[in-house]
């Protein structure tokens, strides 16, 4: 199983969890991502030198709300969108794996799992409160 | 000292007699059909032409705003003309394509290099192709470059932060449907009810379709000339309105979650207001990019013509209906006039002017002596341009 966007993240040790992958600057120590950004979002030092970081992919919900249609071909809605501050900074919008918006608040904290799509032999990024995460 | 600001040394936009829009054109705006590019931007610049009074071989360059037609569109449109040797420029930059091609013609005569210059926007309804889908960077989320996720979730920021409804935030899609009622060239010419804007069908969180605005095609077109050339050529300075600021910018890290856009939209704001010499509770019109009815609010508190927080309220008011304090969208904006991309600018900018003539019949705002076109496109990049009525 591979992951749809090799670029920003793998599986982490519990099979299920996602880690996301930073470029830390060796100028500012700023975070940026996607980890192979052509420089960096804080200071715009090219990010050669940059160290690669790996961290649990999550961070806090600052919005959300719910795609009533498909807006892209071949996207499936209903479907949940929100922007979530990955880290300092690095605010990402990401796809949220609840059966509706009642199980979201804004403000809270949640964390990126891998949703397996068995015909495409890949796992993509979803991202679920972390509490029911830790559940499933 | 950022470089949307102003020096103190006057107002470039003074050189050359001043700038001014000189013509008019449009060609309706309308759902997406199979006419030709080449028709829809003629009839626009032939229309520009007429309401000037300035005969073809005047025009020393063409800025031609477009997204979506391809490679090198103005030469082969505009030869229909007469082939005169005039520079021509095609200028992309989004949603604010026109509204640049418009500011490139005025850098053009305010330098003196020309005193006779078209800006005309035209655009056929594309495949939405976007240079950020081919940075070669992934995305947690395919969902992540389309606006109108994003602007939903602005919605939802907003009407929570400022304890609004989604009914008053509807309204604002609804005052807009009415003014395209009134407008000939408008995509949409329905005036709606509250009911209905919540009744159709929903797009993406709180926003229904009738809050977004449509895709299409169409064209609209202005001659902008200078103060000089008014004189020589003899033109109806009566009908001439004058460009009293222009001012470009982009977008700077946000300082709290959302807020980019909306400085964006403040900080090129105040650059025009400044660089004009007005306040913006002195703007009789504005213009300005409602793609969703949230924006609308977002930006009136932004721009200043209301007080931050106060948005909602000012459109429950009616203090931006036309005749009220200042007349928003009063083409009925991108949600009811339509939202062409290349035309979007250009078509803000007719109609500023057709208010500030007095000519803008069935929907003329009163004593109308300022007005401001405010744009922004993907990227996110800004625009806003002062126009004034003639002395
Ligand atoms: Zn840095």
């Amino acid at each position: 199983m591979k992951p749809l966007q090799p670029t920003l993240y793998e599986l982490a040790d519990d099979g299920h969890s996602l880690n996301f992958f930073f470029a830390q600057c060796s100028a500012c120590g700023g975070l940026s991502f996607p980890a192979n950004a052509p420089g960096c979002m804080h200071c715009g030092e090219p990010l050669s030198q940059a160290t690669r970081i790996t961290r649990p992919g999550g961070g806090e919900l600052l919005e959300f709300v719910t795609l009533h249609v498909p807006l892209l071909p071949g996207m499936a809605a209903p479907s949940i969108a929100g922007d979530i501050r990955i880290a300092p900074g690095i605010v990402e919008e990401g796809v949220m794996a609840v059966a509706d918006e009642s199980a979201l608040k804004h403000g809270m904290a949640v964390r990126a799992v891998a949703e397996v799509k068995p015909e495409e032999g890949v796992y993509a990024c979803r991202f679920v409160p972390v509490n029911e995460g830790a559940a499933q | 000292m950022s470089h949307t600001q102003q020096s103190n040394s006057g107002n470039w936009l003074d050189a050359n007699g001043g700038v001014f829009i000189a013509g008019i054109g449009l060609h309706p705006y309308q759902f997406p059909t199979e006419t030709p590019y080449t028709e829809l931007g003629l009839t626009a610049v032939r229309a520009a032409l007429a309401d000037s009074g300035l005969a073809w071989d005047r025009v020393q360059s063409a800025h031609v705003g477009t997204t979506s037609i391809g490679m090198a569109a103005g030469r082969v449109m505009l030869r229909h003309l007469g082939s005169t040797g005039l520079a021509v420029t095609q200028v992309e930059n989004a949603s604010a394509s026109g509204s640049f091609a418009f500011r490139q013609a005025c850098m053009e005569v305010a330098t003196g290099m020309s005193n006779v210059v078209l800006a005309v926007g035209v655009d056929k309804h594309g495949d939405g192709r976007r240079a950020a889908n081919k940075d070669g960077l992934e995305r947690l989320s395919e969902t992540a470059t389309i606006p109108a996720a994003k602007f939903a979730m602005m919605a939802r920021t907003y009407l929570r932060e400022r304890g609004a409804s989604v009914e008053e935030m509807a309204n604002a899609a609804v005052k807009n449907h009415g003014n395209a009622a009134r407008n000939p060239f408008a995509q949409f010419r329905k005036p709606r009810t509250l009911e209905q804007v919540l009744a159709s069908p929903r797009v993406v969180g709180d926003l229904t379709v009738q809050q977004c605005c449509p895709r299409g095609e169409g064209a609209a077109a202005v001659m902008v000339v200078s103060g000089n050339a008014i004189r020589h050529l003899g033109l109806d300075a009566r009908r001439c309105v004058r460009v009293k600021a222009s001012v470009a910018g982009s977008e700077r890290p946000e300082m709290q979650y959302g807020d980019s856009a909306v400085e964006l939209v403040r900080t090129s704001a105040q650059a025009a207001f400044d660089q004009a010499g007005i306040a913006p509770k002195e703007l009789d019109l504005l213009e300005l990019h409602d793609a969703f009815s949230v924006e609308e609010l977002l930006y009136s508190e932004a721009i200043g013509v209301c007080e931050p927080g106060e948005g909602a309220r000012y459109l429950a008011r009616g203090d931006s209906q036309i005749g009220g304090r200042c007349a928003i969208n009063a083409s009925g904006g991108l949600i009811g006039m339509g939202h062409p991309l290349g035309p979007t600018g250009i078509g803000q900018l007719a109609e500023i002017t057709r208010q500030l003539r007095g000519e803008a019949d069935g929907r003329q705002h009163p004593n109308a002596r300022w007005g401001m076109a405010h744009m922004i496109g993907l990227g996110s990049v800004s625009v806003a341009h002062v126009l004034s009525a003639s002395a």
